[in-house]
Parts: C-alpha cells; sequence; structure tokens
C-alpha cells in the first residue's frame, strides 16, 4: 500500500510528461480460432525499457456501474492502486462479490445510489460477480503498466505512445483456454509510427 | 361263406389283409403328417410368441431403466446444483479452501447417502474423492467436465458410477460438483426387479460388445447350451469417448422351457390320434374288403357256370354294387337260356333242330324199353324249291312256318323237329296207331292245302320211316336209314312213304362204294372209251362214231354205264368224266380220215356247268381237231332248265363249227318245238321207234314223217338200234340217211376202228339192195 502513492506519482509522471521521441502505436487486432474478432480483450504492453514512471491514468472513468442487471462496462482496466467505485443504477440491490486472487471483496447488498468502492492494490483480473444475480458477470483487469487497451466490438485496440523498443505485449480474455487467462508474446515496438499485431486466441 | 369256397378263403384274406393295411396306413399316415404339422406350428407358433415377449420385455426394460436413472440423475443434479448455487461454497472453491470444500461435500455426501460427492477444479484438482483417482482419470474426468458433461454413466478406476454434475460459477467457472452413486449389483436387481421377466441388467463398456450387440438391436446368441437374447442400449455416459451401455438378457430356451409340458402334451394326444385313426381305418377297411371279397367268390363261381347271387346287406355303394352284380348274373344266365335255346331250336320255326333231335333220340334209347315202341319219321315237302322261286323266299318261310305248326299239332306228345331246308322230322310211338297209318296220316295233314300270303299252296311230302329199335339204336343210324328210305319214296314216286329195309342199306352202301370207285376211275385208267360206228346209208361208208364210255374196275369188272352214268350225273363227277370223254374222243378222232366225225354225248349235267364251252374250246385246240368233226348229241332234258342259257351256249358252241344232234328223239313232252327252237345238225331217232318197225304199221309213217321233216329242216336223221336188214330196209326205203346198231356193227376199240376206218376190214354185213 505504500508503494501506491509512489505508483500514482510515477504513472502521472509519466502522463504529465511529454511523450518521448521514440514511441510507437501498437494497433492490436484479436480474433479468436476461426477468426472471429474478440471484443473485451485487454491488451497490455510491459516495454523492455520499463514502464515509464509516473502515475497511470486512464481516459475512462474508473467506476463499473450496475445498471440493468449487468456490470457497465463488462471489462473495466484500471491502473494498479486504483479505487473504483460500484454505483448501483438498478432499484434492487446488488451483492458484488469478487474471488479473484488479485482482490477478494464483497460489497454486500447495497441498493440503489449507494455507491461502494474498492481498491486495488494488486494487478491481475479480478472476476466480479452479483451474488444474487447469477448472470452478472464484470472483470476488472488491474494493470500496471500504461499501455493496456480493451478490444472493441470489431476486436481492435489501439496503443499508442508506446515505449520503442522490445516489449512484451500480453493479451487477456476471461474465457481464454490459458493460464491465468493470459498470454504474453513479444513485441518490437517500433520508435516511430505504428505496429499492427493480430493475434489469435484460443477461447473456450 | 358257403363250404366249397373255404379254399378261396385263404386268398381272399389275404387280398382283405394288404386292402386294410393300405387303409390303415395310408390314414394313420395322414394323422401323423396332421399331428407332426399341429406340433410344428404349435411349436413354432409358441416360440414365436415367447421370443416376441422377451422382446418387448426388453424393451419396455430398456425403457424402464432409462426413465429411472433419468429420475436418479434429477435427483442427484438438483442435490448438486443446490450446493453449486451456495455462496459460502462457492467462496470455499474459489479461494481454494479444500477443507472447507470437503467437508461440505463429506456432509452433503451422507446426508445424500451418495457414494462421491467431489469437486474438480478447472486446473484439475479433485477434491473430497473418497478413494484414490488415477491422474490421467482425474484429467479426463475434467475434460468431460469442460466439454459439459453433466449426466451419465461414469467408470472411475474398478467402479462405474451414475454421475451428475454442476459447475460452480463464482462468477465464472471454476469447478464442478460432482455427485455420484456406486452402480453395482444391488442396484442393477433393484433395476431388474421392475420388470415382469428377469432381464439380467447390467451395465458394460461398450467396446466390450459386439458391432452387432452395440447397434442397438436385439441379438440372438448361443451362451451356455441355451439361446439368449441380448439388447444392448446406450446409457448416458460422462465420458463420450468411453461410452457404456445397459445390457439385457434373458434366455429364450428358459422361456420355451415353459411350453414343454404343453408340447409334450400335444404330441401325446398325437400318438394315441394316429393309433385310433390306424384302428379304426382297419376296421372301417375291413367292413368294406368283407363285401368285395364276396362280391370276388361270387363271381368266380359265376365263371364256373353257378349262377350265384350276393346278398345285398347295406345301401351304400357296395349294395349297389351286389344288387348289379346280382342283376349282371340274372342276365348272364338269361342270354345263356337263350344261346342254348337257339343252339337247339331252329330260328324260322321254334321247333327243335337236328342237335337236339338227336340227343332226343339218343335219351330214348337210353330208356328201358316200355310197352310202345317209336319211330323216326324223315319228311322232305316235294317241289318246295318251286314255291321258292315262283313266290318268293318269304312266302316259303312262311310255308314252312305252316307245316311245322301242323306237324306239332299233329305230332302231340310226340317230337317234332326241322332238319333245316324243307326237311322235318317226327319222333312218334305207336300208342294210339301203327306207324303206317301214322304215316299216311302225315301225308294228309301236309297235303292239305294252305293259303299262304295270299297264295293258294298245296304242299306234297315223301316220308322215310325208321323204326327205334329195329332199324338201330343209336341216333345217326336211325337218321341216316331214315333218310335212305325218305330217299326211297321219292324214287318211288313223290307223296308216298317207305319204310327202311335192310335192302335198301345195302344198295346206298354199294352205291356210296361205286361212287368212290368212280371218282378214282379216271385217275386209275380204268375209263375207256368204245365207238359205234354210224353208218351213212347214201354214201355207204361210215361217216361217224359215237363215243360211248366203259369203266373197268378191277374188282366189278366192267361196270354197265347204265348203272355208273346216273351216280356220275348225281354226284356231279360226270363232269370230270365228260370232260376226260371229250379229250379222249377228240383225240382219237385226230388220226381218222377227215370225213369221219366224233360224236360224243353230252349230259345236261355237263351243260349247266360254266366250263364246258372252255374245255370243248380247249380240246380241240390241244387235239387239233377241226370243230366241224366233233358232233355233241344232247338230249331234250337240256332245254327244262334254263332254255336260254342253253340255247346261247348251244349257238356259242355252234359258232365255233360243232355240230349238235338231237338224241332220243321222240321220247321226251316237245321234241317238236325244240327243232324249232335250235338248228340242230342232225336227229336221233330213238331206238323205240325201229323196234316197233316190223311189228306195227304206224311206226313206219312215223319214221317217214321224221325222215321228212329232218330233210325239210336241212337235218341228218340217224336210226339208233338197227338190229336187222327188216329194220334196214325200211329205214332205207323211208329215206333214214344214217344207221347206228347192232346190224352194222357193235361198239368196237380204238384199235379196230383204225382198221375199219382205213379199209383194212369190212363190216360184216351185207348192204346191197
Amino acid at each position: 500500500m505504500k508503494r501506491l502513492p509512489f505508483l500514482l506519482a510515477t504513472a502521472t509522471i509519466a502522463v504529465a510528461a511529454p511523450a518521448p521521441a521514440r514511441a510507437g502505436t501498437v494497433a492490436v487486432h484479436v480474433v479468436d480460432a476461426q477468426g472471429r474478432p474478440v471484443p473485451d480483450a485487454v491488451v497490455t504492453i510491459h516495454p523492455a525499457a520499463g514502464v515509464p514512471a509516473g502515475p497511470i491514468r486512464f481516459p475512462w472513468s474508473q467506476a463499473m456501474l450496475q445498471k440493468d442487471i449487468a456490470f457497465h462496462p463488462s471489462t473495466l482496466i484500471v491502473p494498479v492502486g486504483a479505487t473504483v467505485t460500484f454505483p448501483n443504477a438498478d432499484k434492487v440491490r446488488h451483492h458484488v462479490y469478487s474471488f479473484s486472487k488479485p482482490a477478494r471483496f464483497e460489497l454486500k447488498l447495497f441498493g440503489r445510489d449507494e455507491t461502494r468502492s474498492y481498491t486495488f492494490r494488486t494487478a491481475g483480473a479480478v472476476a466480479l460477480g452479483c451474488n444474487i444475480h447469477d448472470s452478472m458477470k464484470g472483470f476488472i483487469k488491474v494493470v500496471d503498466t500504461p499501455f493496456a487497451a480493451r478490444t472493441d466490438a470489431s476486436g481492435d485496440a489501439r496503443i499508442p505512445g508506446v515505449t520503442g523498443g522490445q516489449a512484451r505485449l500480453t493479451v487477456w480474455h476471461p474465457q481464454m483456454k490459458a493460464r491465468f487467462n493470459e498470454s504474453t508474446f513479444p513485441l518490437g515496438v517500433p520508435a516511430g509510427g505504428e505496429t499492427a499485431q493480430q493475434i489469435r486466441l484460443a477461447l473456450r | 361263406m358257403p363250404g366249397p369256397l373255404l379254399l378261396r378263403r385263404g386268398a381272399a384274406d389275404r387280398v382283405a389283409r394288404s386292402l386294410s393295411a393300405k387303409l390303415a396306413l395310408f390314414y394313420a399316415a395322414l394323422i401323423a403328417l396332421v399331428v407332426i404339422v399341429i406340433l410344428a406350428g404349435a411349436k413354432a407358433g409358441i416360440g414365436s410368441h415367447a421370443e416376441r415377449m422377451i422382446r418387448d420385455e426388453m424393451v419396455s426394460g430398456a425403457a424402464v431403466f432409462d426413465r429411472v436413472t433419468t429420475m436418479r440423475y434429477a435427483q442427484l443434479g438438483d442435490a448438486s446444483r443446490v450446493l453449486a448455487g451456495d455462496f459460502g461454497f462457492r467462496s470455499a472453491a474459489a479461494t481454494g479452501d479444500a477443507p472447507t470444500i470437503a467437508s461440505a461435500l463429506d456432509s452433503l455426501r451422507a446426508r445424500l447417502r451418495l457414494s462421491q460427492a467431489f469437486y474438480v477444479s478447472t486446473d484439475g484438482d479433485v477434491v473430497g474423492f473418497r478413494g484414490t483417482l488415477a491422474s490421467g482419470e482425474a484429467e479426463t474426468l475434467r475434460r468431460a467436465l469442460e466439454d459439459g458433461s453433466t449426466r451419465g454413466v461414469l467408470q472411475l478406476g474398478e467402479h462405474r458410477f451414475n454421475a451428475a454434475a454442476t459447475a460452480i460459477e463464482a462468477p465464472t467457472t471454476i469447478g464442478w460438483v460432482v455427485f455420484a452413486n456406486r452402480l453395482d449389483g444391488r442396484e442393477l436387481a433393484e433395476l431388474a426387479r421392475l420388470s415382469a421377466i428377469d432381464l439380467s441388467p447390467r451395465i458394460v463398456p461398450a467396446a466390450t460388445l459386439s458391432a452387432a450387440e452395440r447397434s442397438g438391436g436385439i441379438v440372438e446368441r448361443e451362451a451356455g447350451g441355451e439361446d439368449v437374447l441380448i439388447q444392448a442400449s446406450p446409457v448416458a455416459s460422462f465420458r463420450n469417448e468411453a461410452p457404456q451401455m445397459l445390457v439385457l438378457r434373458y434366455s429364450v430356451t428358459r422361456a420355451l422351457a415353459h411350453y414343454a409340458p404343453i408340447l409334450w402334451l400335444l404330441l401325446a394326444c398325437g400318438v394315441v390320434g394316429v393309433l385310433a385313426a390306424a384302428a379304426g381305418s382297419w376296421l372301417l377297411a375291413r367292413r368294406i374288403v368283407r363285401p368285395i371279397v364276396a362280391l370276388d367268390a361270387a363271381a368266380r363261381r359265376v365263371a364256373q357256370g353257378d349262377y350265384a347271387q350276393v346278398p345285398v346287406e347295406t345301401r351304400d355303394e357296395i349294395g349297389t354294387l351286389a344288387e348289379s352284380f346280382n342283376r349282371m348274373v340274372e342276365d348272364v344266365g338269361e342270354r345263356e337260356r337263350q344261346i342254348t335255346h337257339m343252339a337247339l331250336h331252329d330260328a324260322l320255326t321254334g321247333l327243335a333242330n337236328r342237335t337236339l333231335l338227336r340227343e332226343h333220340l339218343s335219351k330214348m334209347a337210353a330208356r328201358p324199353a316200355s310197352g310202345r315202341r317209336h319211330a323216326l319219321f324223315c319228311l322232305d315237302l316235294d317241289n318246295f324249291k318251286v314255291v321258292n322261286d315262283t313266290l318268293g323266299h318269304p312266302v316259303g318261310d312262311a310255308l314252312l312256318c305252316h307245316v311245322a305248326q301242323r306237324l306239332s299239332d299233329f305230332a302231340g306228345d310226340g317230337f317234332v323237329a326241322r332238319l333245316g331246308g324243307d326237311e322235318f322230322a317226327l319222333v312218334v310211338d305207336d300208342a294210339q296207331r301203327p306207324f303206317d297209318r301214322t304215316a299216311l296220316a302225315l301225308l294228309g295233314v301236309v297235303a292239305e292245302p294252305c293259303t299262304v300270303a295270299g297264295h293258294r299252296i298245296v304242299p306234297g311230302t315223301s316220308v322215310g320211316v325208321a323204326i327205334v329199335g329195329a332199324d338201330g339204336t343209336d341216333p345217326v343210324t336211325l337218321a341216316r336209314n331214315a333218310d335212305l328210305a325218305l330217299y326211297r319214296a321219292k324214287r318211288d314216286g313223290r307223296g308216298g312213304f317207305r319204310f327202311f329195309e335192310t335192302a335198301m342199306d345195302a344198295e346206298a352202301q354199294r352205291r356210296r362204294q361205286m361212287e368212290l370207285d368212280l371218282h378214282d376211275a379216271i385217275a386209275e385208267g380204268q375209263l375207256s372209251l368204245m365207238f359205234q360206228p354210224l353208218f351213212d346209208l347214201a354214201r355207204s361208208r361210215v361217216s361217224a362214231f359215237e363215243a360211248l364210255l366203259r369203266w373197268n374196275h378191277s374188282q366189278r369188272g366192267t361196270v354197265s354205264p347204265v348203272d355208273f352214268i346216273p351216280l356220275a350225273e348225281d354226284t356231279g363227277l360226270i363232269i370230270p368224266i365228260g370232260e376226260w370223254v371229250i379229250r379222249e374222243a377228240c383225240r382219237v378222232a385226230r388220226h381218222w380220215p377227215d370225213h369221219v366225225r366224233i360224236a360224243v354225248n353230252v349230259s345236261p349235267v355237263q351243260f349247266r356247268s360254266p366250263g364246258l364251252s372252255t374245255v370243248i374250246l380247249q380240246a380241240l385246240a390241244d387235239t387239233g381237231l377241226a370243230p366241224g368233226r366233233l358232233e355233241l348229241e344232247i338230249t331234250e332234258s337240256l332245254f327244262i332248265d334254263n332254255p336260254e342259257t342253253t340255247l346261247a351256249s348251244l349257238h356259242q358252241l355252234r359258232a365255233l363249227g360243232v355240230r349238235v344232234a338231237l338224241d332220243d328223239f321222240g321220247t321226251g313232252y316237245s321234241s317238236l318245238s325244240y327243232l324249232r327252237a335250235f338248228p340242230f345238225d342232225k336227229i336221233k331217232i330213238d331206238r323205240s321207234f325201229i323196234m316197233d318197225l316190223l311189228n306195227s304199221e304206224g311206226a313206219t309213217a312215223i319214221i317217214k314223217s321224221i325222215t321228212t321233216l329232218a330233210e325239210a329242216l336241212g337235218m341228218e336223221t340217224t336210226a339208233e338200234g338197227v338190229e336187222n336188214v327188216g329194220q334196214l330196209d325200211i329205214l332205207r326205203e323211208q329215206g333214214c340217211s344214217h344207221i347206228q346198231g347192232f346190224y352194222f356193227s357193235k361198239p368196237i376199240a380204238e384199235a379196230e376202228v383204225d382198221a375199219m376206218v382205213f379199209g383194212t376190214a369190212m363190216p360184216p354185213m351185207r348192204l346191197a339192195g
């Protein structure tokens, strides 16, 4: 927990500081074994040179909304140490829980307009469920790199400003048939410009 | 059956047995066949029924098992689902809290009385399994669970389980909880009790079964000496790569064994039936065969002439046959009587015939001599042929019937027979009157006029009488003697009767003997010709010779023509004899001078035979004699029968150049008219006229008239039997052209003829005057 502020700071600096000239964009297209695009896959890149210092900030809000008996978004990327709020927009109460190793917690029975929050201090994938509503499933990917994105409906994710050079590309999907549901590839990030990667996953 | 036929019984019995045996065998075989067919049908039917029943049970058994296990799975599934939803369990599972998981499962297992309740994580860890699980098995189980198996028979290690699994979602699938119950013998036994028959259900891996069994249909196999039906139906299997199947089996043999008593009973009934049929048909056959044997025996008796009748006992076909047989026997008997009657009686008149007469005579001869004598009267109707020819045969037959009736009435108790043609015979005794009066009366009875078919006829008859005993005892002798008497009666003038005398018999014998001798005369060369010259008064020379037949028998000596010519004519021997005479005459005359003719007597019998012209022609041709040198001497009697044919023949002969002379002129009925009928070359005046010449005046006048007549007609005249000069003178005076007689010359032999003709000897007579 002590590291958190440090991490935050690093992330912030990294964000605030202008991007170094040696950075490229990585465009990733994720498909499954049949070639169909895979949405809601999380792509993270860990450059070999290291993650830029400073706090990591993502443009999207760090809130997992419960609306219409579902989590929105279904997959949320938060940096390590982020506190995520869980607003309940439904008329019914939800009992959010997670047994994932990175974060084990319960938010018992809070109702509408009640918000709970939780701080995720460990990187990893967190599966959220509602004890009352079995159909509610959501994922929070706690990442320790600013280079993270989620594939859209067409399976594309674009991460700009990635430090050039060698890097490790990690793709995570909740249904991926792999250990910890993720697999990692080496990646060569160009100093400038874009590189496109197509990644094929084996899904359950 | 009657006594004498006991001998036949053995053969008849054999027939009976064989027919009975055949019938009995046939029906026994038939019933046996029927029984076999029934048995086979019953067995087949029972077999197919039992099999169908087993199959149906199997199908329903499989369905029941299916339903029961489905229910079990539902139970297990429900229980596991409850556990899977429990938040506490889920959190324990998600956090990997094995002890908690284990204890929760354990308590649940105990509660639900399950064999196994365990948890399999997505990583392949197994918690709560009782016993040991090979790692490979755990992995395959995990994979099966991952593939989505939630129900089915699961084989773990040695044991088989009914397993149900539910995924633990927290919130994603982190593992599965599996509830399982051992599928052991007890479980299956419980299932087995659900079906009506013990189908011995077992769960086996599909791989251990044959392809046919795996197909799911009912398979028939032989196991342990029995026929079993096996059906394997698939059961839900946890691991699809190792499917399990439920095997139901039932022994058909055992099922059928239950029906064995029925079949044995059927067989027993069948055997009894066959025996009954055999016995029954044997008895029936005997009943049928007995009358057949009786008929056979009767038929044999009938064949031997004993007209037996067969008793009619039943109304069926055998009875009808017996009746028909009896009728047939009667008809045969009747026909035989008719035939016998026809054989012994005359068809036309109904009188007895010759055969019956003979029998009657034999019987009479066999009877001891009573006071009365019997005689055989033979009748021959006079001139019956005339009636037949003039009035026709139907009238003739009617006349015969009339006569037959009269004779029957006359005979009374006596015996009447018709011997054939117009001959009748009577056998009468002398009780009423003596035989000669009987004969006389008989003549009168027959001679009564009668009207037949509108014609008035006066029959006449001649009667010959032979007395039984005196004139013979056997029928043959009697008949012969009566016949001889009849012949005598006819000869002595018609319309009379004669009794047989021994002299007649001897005469008949003599005649018979002469006939035989005459028959051989030609062959034996006993015949010879003598020639009597005819002297031509005008030319004073011999103009012709008459050939006269002589017979020199070795024992009889010389037989006079008077004795044998009539016999020859009666027997027809005159024809070959006459032929010989003509040939011989022509042969002899050939050598004579041309002016010397040969004259041959021709009897009417010869003329009646159709070959006479041929004979004459042949003789002339063979000998080379000129026809004009042959002269035939015929008498008037030739013209009595069939004058037209006779005339035609005469003209035919005349056309050849043969001369014809009328012999015995003046002795017949209508000599003059015959002269008109045919142009004779010569008239021969009978010797009776010549003999009278010196005795009566009238005789000369007759001679004169004949010679005048002959001359007028251009015919020669020859006087026969000239014996003295006085006759000769008158004849010469009256203009007779030729003479013949002893005065000139008696008949001489051939050698002497040559002498006379060739002039070496002169006739011993004076011809001057």
